[in-house]
């Protein structure tokens, strides 16, 4: 067995990490201002509760969004080869789009689309 | 691609469109779904016929997608098994808090069904894990179908993360396989496979990945709260179809991409199925509900299928097949009585089965076969699955693991015993009433005992998988 490739992959790993720690903690800076123990540090402290219930309608859109825009992605790569491949490009993206419109209508059906 | 090309793959697509046609009629109809849960049903019986008729063998996308005898036949087997899925959960789909998701179940349950044929005809590592994924994360939406629930909604999450993890750690190791031959098709990886230390590490990765689809111990943990958690009719799809199309795909990329290092993976094989048997059984004899000690018998069952593996040779490969043919059939119908009597009554101890026998004989009958055949008792068709395992490790040399094997189903036989004995032989204050399930039940566990029976006595079975399937050598 020729482990030595193995050996530097895991020396290699180790090394890599461990510097980037030991390097982080002798050159950053450090600051300990109650600021520093929030959860969200962005320089201001919160005001109220933070515990706050957010509408799901927001997530549902948001994962409807991420769906149709990656659909989209694949449309690009089959408008470059459509002309080239012809009749049975247009077939294939036809096929593709009922589908897609499929998980529209049904996320119609079941009112994911209303605003409540 | 041509008609002729969309043949090879009629499998799935028959499936793509079966979903397509739930979700139009999902669409298209008011409140009352009812018909949806006949119309599925229906369909699938077809699909199932349909999947019989002979195709030409191919392969299709530059080697992605193969399909051969072997695969159509495992892909038949399978959808045998949902049917029976799909018949036995008809009576659960029934109740009130079910009716609104009717559709979903078979979509989703569809899709994972999509997901493993693909899985099953890969031909190179991208489709592999495409399959895997899509037969994988759906299931996780249905085991926390009963979301109202706590039990089924940890049983989801719990499903969801652990196959996360485990997809990382197989992602890794076939990108160290990627990185060591340069191809990800199994045809033109085999031949680069040599034994060094980089192609160990990605075969263990890889190895760990699947054994936790699979189940295999020390990779079990999430096993036993999912199964308890999931609906009934999730967990039996669970521990049956899925770990099935699993166990095929494994022994399939063992024979084919990894046939140089067999000396490797029999070590590994070897440990791991001593301990899948073990601890599998060690833990069965504890348990009191009844879908925790199916999980764990499921467990242990898995280290037998292993034993068909780690052979190597032409025997074990068809013995593999054929148990899962037999294990379809005998855990259906364990698992059918189990959702009879929770649908009815919501009980699922073994303790509330004492004196089952005098109320409700025939689901005490059925249950038993169904338990004799899990344990491999003689004349049912779990004796000849388990038989073939052992002949197909023995046939390679490895007497002291079917030595260890024929022990741990012996340790096995008492606990499904225990089942047998509180149904027939423990007296009960208050047994559960008599009730008649309805018709569809009756069918799908009239199925299974048809195929506990009958698949140990038709010898041309195990010839026929024996002929299309292939050894190492």
């Amino acid at each position: 067995m020729n482990s030595e490739f193995l050996i530097l992959f895991f020396g290699v790993g180790v090394f890599l990490v461990g510097f980037a720690i030991v390097f982080a903690y002798f050159i950053a800076p450090r600051s300990s201002t109650p600021q520093k123990f929030e959860p969200y540090e962005c320089g201001i402290p919160t005001k109220g509760i933070t515990w706050l219930q957010f509408n799901v309608g927001y997530y549902l859109f948001a994962i409807l969004f991420l769906i149709f825009d990656v659909e989209a992605v694949f449309v690009f790569p089959w408008a470059v080869v459509m002309k080239d491949m012809g009749m049975i490009a247009f077939v294939e993206i036809v096929i593709f789009f009922f589908i897609l419109i499929l998980g529209l209508g049904y996320a119609w059906k079941k009112h994911a689309l209303v605003w409540e | 691609m041509n008609l002729q090309d969309f043949l090879l793959m009629r499998h799935e697509l028959l499936l793509v469109i079966f979903a397509a046609i739930i979700l139009l009629a999902e669409i298209f109809t008011g409140e009352n779904k009812n018909g949806i849960r006949n119309l599925s049903v229906i369909l699938f019986s077809i699909i199932t016929v349909a999947g019989f008729f002979p195709v030409p063998e191919g392969s299709l996308f530059g080697g992605m997608y193969k399909t051969d005898l072997l695969r159509v036949t495992v892909k038949n087997i399978l959808n045998i098994g949902v049917l029976i899925v799909f018949i036995q959960s008809y009576s659960w789909l029934k109740f009130d808090e079910n009716k609104n998701k009717i559709s979903e179940y078979f979509t989703l349950l569809v899709s994972t069904l999509i997901g493993m044929n693909f899985m099953i005809s890969s031909g190179d590592f991208l489709m592999f894990y495409l399959g895997l994924e899509l037969a994988t994360i759906p299931i996780a939406a249905l085991a926390a179908y009963e979301i109202y629930k706590n039990r089924s909604a940890e049983a989801g999450v719990k499903l969801i993360l652990s196959s996360a993890l485990s997809s990382g750690v197989m992602l890794y190791g076939i990108s160290m396989l990627y990185g060591a031959t340069g191809s990800i098709y199994f045809d033109e990886v085999a031949p680069m496979v040599v034994k060094n230390a980089m192609i160990a590490l990605s075969f263990i990765f890889f190895f760990a990945g699947m054994a936790f689809k699979i189940s295999i111990v020390p990779f079990h943990l999430w096993t036993a709260d999912v199964y308890e958690g999931a609906p009934i009719n999730i967990t039996s799809y669970l521990s049956v179809i899925s770990k099935g199309a699993a166990v095929f795909i494994l022994m399939i990329i063992l024979f084919t991409v990894f046939r140089s290092i067999i000396f490797l993976w029999q070590e590994v094989i070897y440990v791991t199925a001593v301990l899948t048997m073990t601890i599998g059984n060690l833990f069965a004899i504890r348990q009191q509900n009844l879908k925790r000690f199916l999980a764990f018998s499921s467990i242990s069952q898995a280290g037998f299928i292993l034993l068909g593996v780690i052979g190597g040779n032409q025997i074990g490969m068809s013995s593999v097949i054929y148990y899962i043919l037999v294990y379809i059939f005998s855990n259906l119908g364990a698992f059918g009585v189990v959702a009879a009597i929770a649908n009815v009554t919501g009980k699922e101890n073994i303790d509330d089965y004492n004196g089952l026998y005098l109320t409700n004989p025939k689901l005490s009958l059925t249950m038993m076969l169904a338990l004799f055949s899990l344990a491999g008792i003689p004349p049912v068709a779990g004796f000849f699955g388990k038989f073939f395992l052992f002949i197909a490790a023995a046939q390679q040399g490895f007497y002291i693991l079917v030595l260890i094997a024929v022990v741990n189903a012996i340790i096995s036989l008492y606990y499904y015993l225990l089942v047998v004995k509180a149904m027939f032989l423990n007296k009960s204050e208050n047994p559960i009433k008599y009730f008649k399930s309805d018709w569809m039940t009756r069918i799908g566990l009239l199925i299974c005992i048809l195929g506990i029976v009958a698949v140990g006595f038709a010898s041309g079975i195990f010839e026929h998988l024996n002929f299309l399937s292939f050894g190492i050598n």
